[in-house]
């Protein structure tokens, strides 16, 4: 069973001209580090949009973790970290995470103790009392991987996850994603960051303009064609073009 | 029963941030603040020796009293959903197994809760500040404004929701302030202006008179100072569900704005 099944999904926004997704399949497995890469504009956050269940696709369906994306019982199962969000900046890291728990129907007793387990992991633990309005970017966006981590998700989805953290940060959240592969959970991330993206990804799939030029292992994507990801990238943008 | 107690946390969860928004941003110490400036002058002189010069002052009380309800109903309300949309945190509140209906009933009910807990603040200080002047009020009709004030602010919160979803924020700002004080100052002229007016204009005016919400039924403010009797109780229980339906039939266009905002 697929973590993410998409099947023949086309997205058409309302006045634009060409569709944002043009008949896109992609599945995911379960268990395994999957890379969502592509150029501005390809659709990776649209199609991040439908998988959480934002809105539905114009035609073709999304499945995930076997349920609908737009049933909350589904979404209970998912985490989401995205790629800009200043969460509330009066609220300190422990009471946003006590907020998301709430809603995720944690309970109190297990609020508190998941929230100092992640706090620690994401290293904000000396911070967790701190307003979130003094936090720097990096700060900010360990907290969002600790609030997406909170409800213990089977399927975690990030959407530009590096954008803004140091390197030890991003040494960390690699660390946090090798973590949750071993634990069995599935990732699902999209990034710009090619060189992260063949340091952890299990597969890849390369987006350009709605639809799906590659999808596989970084071997299999790279076809006889040899160099690192970033020179598989270009090539599969190229002849998408072409 | 379990999913009704889930859902009710969910909306109670999202309550909660705006009234703790509200408390940390200070503004209600601002609004007690700036009426404690305006007021104090006014406690300590009595400058002609009239009697019963708490009547005044009361009528000054209660009127920033409205004032400051209106802003700060008008304030909290009004920003609920645009900051959401501008942090970019409403994606991942949306990714929570929450449903759009219980978002929107936590943000009115937060901007409601956190109007309604700084209006209890300022209605005792007004009681206070009559005791120290030496007025004598009815308790009865200070409880049936306060209450009265309640169904005010609820139905001024709920219009302020609806329109941020529809208006940019200082267009929102600006329409509600314009419709509560319009209608507060002049709604009860409504119905008199209309009759007086030949059939083609008097259509129009017909037509707001039916359709804008009466914020005037809810101000009890000169009961108050004057000592004139409390509405009576079938008038009470009609205005209490002309603001229900008023603010459900709001709230019925605002989740379906929510349900279809482009995200």
């Amino acid at each position: 069973m697929d973590a993410v099944r998409i099947e023949s999904v086309t997205k058409l926004y309302a006045g634009a001209g060409r569709p944002a997704l043009d008949g896109l399949d992609l599945a995911v497995q379960r268990g395994e580090v999957f890379g969502f890469l592509g150029p501005n504009g390809a659709g990776k956050t649209t199609t991040i949009k439908m998988i959480l269940g934002f809105f539905a696709p114009t035609s073709g369906s999304v499945r995930v973790l076997d349920g609908d994306p737009q049933d909350p019982a589904t979404r209970r199962r998912i985490g989401y970290m995205p790629e800009v969000a200043n969460y509330y900046g009066y609220l300190s890291a422990c009471e946003l995470l006590a907020f998301y728990g709430r809603l995720c129907g944690m309970a109190p007793e297990a609020i508190r103790r998941r929230s100092g387990e992640l706090l620690e992991l994401v290293g904000l633990q000396d911070a967790g009392k701190k307003p979130l309005r003094l936090f720097s970017k990096g700060m900010m966006q360990r907290a969002g991987i600790a609030q997406a981590l909170l409800h213990d998700p089977e399927l975690l989805i990030l959407d530009e996850p590096l954008t803004g953290l140091d390197p030890l940060a991003r040494i960390q959240l690699r660390d946090i994603i090798v973590m949750l592969r071993k634990q069995g959970r599935t990732v699902f991330f999209s990034s710009h960051e090619l060189s992260e993206a063949e340091l952890i990804c299990d597969r890849i799939g390369i987006l350009k303009d709605g639809r799906l030029c590659c999808c596989g292992g970084i071997a299999e994507v790279a076809g006889d064609g040899a160099g690192n990801l970033e020179r598989i990238f270009l090539r599969h943008i190229q002849e998408a073009k072409g | 029963m379990n999913g009704m107690r889930g859902s009710l946390q969910r909306i109670m969860a999202l309550a909660r941030l705006a009234v703790v928004d509200l408390f940390r941003r200070r503004d209600v110490s601002v609004a007690l603040l700036l009426a404690a400036v305006a007021l104090l002058p006014l406690l300590a002189f009595n400058f002609f020796g009239v009697s019963g010069v708490w009547r005044y002052v009361g009528e000054v009380t209660l009127l920033l009293v409205w004032i400051f309800s209106i802003a700060i109903g008008l304030g909290v309300a009004a920003r609920q959903f645009p900051a959401e949309f501008d942090s970019r945190t409403i994606y991942p509140l949306l990714s929570k197994p929450v449903r759009r209906t219980e978002i929107l009933l936590g943000k009115f009910l937060g901007a409601f809760l956190a109007t309604a807990s700084a209006l209890c603040l300022f209605y005792v200080c007004f009681l206070l500040l009559l005791l120290l002047k030496g007025g004598g009020v009815d308790p009865v009709v200070v409880a049936q404004a306060f209450l009265f004030h309640l169904l005010f602010v609820m139905l001024l919160t709920a219009m302020a929701v609806t329109g941020s979803l529809i208006l940019t924020p200082s267009a929102n700002l600006t329409v509600c302030a314009l419709a509560a004080a319009g209608m507060l100052l002049f709604g009860e002229r409504l119905a008199g202006l209309a009759a007086g007016l030949p059939l083609a204009s008097a259509i129009p005016a017909w037509a707001v008179h039916a359709l804008a919400p009466h914020m005037e039924f809810f101000d009890l403010r000169l009961r108050v100072v004057h000592g004139w009797p409390p509405v009576e109780w079938p008038a009470s229980l009609a205005v209490a569900a002309y603001a229900l339906c008023y603010t459900a039939a709001l709230l019925l266009l605002a989740d379906r704005l929510f349900k279809r905002k482009k995200l």
